[in-house]
C-alpha cells in the first residue's frame, strides 16, 4: 500500500503521448504540450488528493468484530481465531475500550519466533531444540501475550492514513474506535486492498 | 537574472500540426464567413457612409473558422470581445483623440484589460479597439454607433456562418460553450 508508486505514475506520461493525443484528436489545440502537462499535473494531484481522502475508515470497516476479553484462555482464543478464519482480533475490557490486539505474530513471537516472529522462525525453533514449545501456551490467557497498547484510529481517519499507519506499525489490522474510544469496527489489510482495487 | 533569460529559451515542443481536412474546413468557413460581410460592404451599401468591413473580422476568422476549440473563439469571447473593445475604442478616440498616439495605446491597452477582466478575451478584438482611434473619417464620424455597425453586425454575421460551417464538419463542434 505505498501511495508513494501513485506518485510517480503522473510522472511516466511523457512529451511525446501529449504530442500522440494531440494529434489524435481533430481539430486545432489552442495549447502547447507544455500547458498540457501543466493542467495535467496539478488535476492528478488534485485527484490523488481526493481520491486518498474521500474514503473513511468507518466506510470499509467491518462493524462485526470478534473479540475476546482479556481473561480468555489461549486455547480459546485460537478455537476462535480457526473459526473464524482470521488472523488476529482485539482484546476488549468490560466496557468496550481496548486492551491490545492478539494476533498470529504475538503467538509466533510466545512459541519462540524472537523479535520478528515467522512461521518458519517457529519452525526452525522446534527443530534445533528437538521439540516445540507450544505447551507454555496453554496456562496462559489473551492478556498475557497480546500486543499492548494497540494502535487504533477514529473512523474518520483516510484510507491512505490508515494504509501508512499498518505500514509504520508494521501490523494487519488496526481497531477503529469511536468519539467515547470504545471498539466500533476494525479494519484489515485485506479491506484496504478490496477497497483499492 | 540568468533565470530571466533561461525563460527566453523556450524548451517546450511545438504542438502538432493539422490534417488536411481541417485545412479545408477552416477556409471554407472564412469564405463563407467574410462573403456575406463583404457583400454588404461592396456591393449593397457602396455608396454611403456604413462601413461594414474592418480588418478585426479577419483575425476573429482565424480563430472561429480556424481554431475552433479555442477559448477564445467562443461566441462569449467572440462577441463579448468586440462590443467592449468597440466601445473602448470609440470612447479613446473622443476622450484622447487629441494625442492619437496615447487613444492608440489607451484604446488597445484597456481592451484588453476589459476582455479580461470580463472573461472575454478574443484577440481581434484589440484590432477593434485600435480601428475605432486609427480608422477613416468615416469611422470617426459613426461615434458609438460604431458599435453596431461594422462591429456587431459584422460578428453576428460571421457566428452564424461559424454555427453552420463548423457543425456540419464531422470533426468539429462549436461552440464548446456560449456563455
Amino acid at each position: 500500500m505505498k501511495f508513494s508508486a501513485l506518485n510517480e505514475c503522473r510522472q511516466t506520461i511523457s512529451d511525446e503521448d501529449i504530442v500522440v493525443a494531440m494529434k489524435k484528436i481533430p481539430g486545432y489545440l489552442d495549447i502547447t504540450p507544455s500547458d498540457f502537462m501543466e493542467i495535467y499535473r496539478v488535476a492528478y494531484d488534485h485527484a490523488l488528493h481526493r481520491l486518498k481522502h474521500a474514503i473513511t475508515a468507518e466506510q470499509i470497516m467491518t462493524r462485526q468484530v470478534i473479540t475476546v476479553p482479556e481473561t480468555t484462555p489461549l486455547a480459546e482464543v485460537v478455537r476462535l481465531l480457526a473459526d473464524h478464519d482470521i488472523s488476529g482480533m482485539p482484546v476488549i475490557r468490560p466496557d468496550r475500550t481496548i486492551a491490545g490486539v492478539i494476533s498470529e505474530k504475538d503467538f509466533l513471537s510466545k512459541m519462540g519466533g524472537g523479535k520478528s516472529p515467522s512461521f518458519m522462525h517457529v519452525i526452525l525453533q522446534c527443530i534445533a531444540h528437538t521439540g516445540c514449545i507450544a505447551a507454555d501456551v496453554r496456562d496462559l490467557t489473551a492478556a498475557d501475550i497480546m500486543s499492548s497498547p494497540a494502535v487504533n484510529i477514529p473512523g474518520t481517519t483516510p484510507l491512505f492514513e490508515v494504509a501508512e499507519i499498518m505500514d509504520r506499525h508494521n501490523i494487519n489490522r488496526v481497531p477503529v474506535i469511536d468519539a467515547a474510544g470504545l471498539l466500533a469496527g476494525i479494519v484489515a489489510r485485506s479491506d484496504l486492498i478490496q477497497t483499492m482495487c | 537574472m540568468s533565470s530571466f533569460f533561461k525563460k527566453m529559451k523556450g524548451g517546450s515542443q511545438s504542438p502538432p500540426g493539422v490534417g488536411f481536412s481541417e485545412i479545408a474546413w477552416s477556409w471554407v468557413g472564412a469564405f463563407l464567413g467574410i462573403t456575406p460581410v463583404a457583400l454588404l460592404q461592396y456591393n449593397f451599401f457602396s455608396d454611403g457612409d456604413l462601413v461594414f468591413l474592418i480588418g478585426s473580422f479577419g483575425a476573429s476568422a482565424v480563430l472561429i473558422y480556424g481554431a475552433v476549440r479555442s477559448p477564445l473563439a467562443q461566441p462569449r469571447n467572440l462577441v463579448g470581445g468586440h462590443v467592449i473593445s468597440a466601445v473602448i475604442g470609440v470612447a479613446a478616440w473622443q476622450v484622447l483623440g487629441s494625442a492619437p498616439w496615447l487613444a492608440a495605446a489607451f484604446a488597445v491597452a484597456t481592451a484588453i484589460a476589459a476582455m479580461h477582466a470580463t472573461k472575454t478575451l478574443h484577440p481581434p478584438g484589440g484590432a477593434t479597439a485600435l480601428i475605432a482611434v486609427i480608422g477613416s473619417e468615416k469611422i470617426h464620424s459613426l461615434g458609438f454607433l460604431y458599435v453596431l455597425f461594422p462591429v456587431l453586425t459584422g460578428v453576428v454575421i460571421m457566428l452564424t456562418v461559424a454555427l453552420f460551417v463548423n457543425n456540419i464538419a464531422g470533426s468539429r463542434k462549436y461552440p464548446e460553450f456560449w456563455w
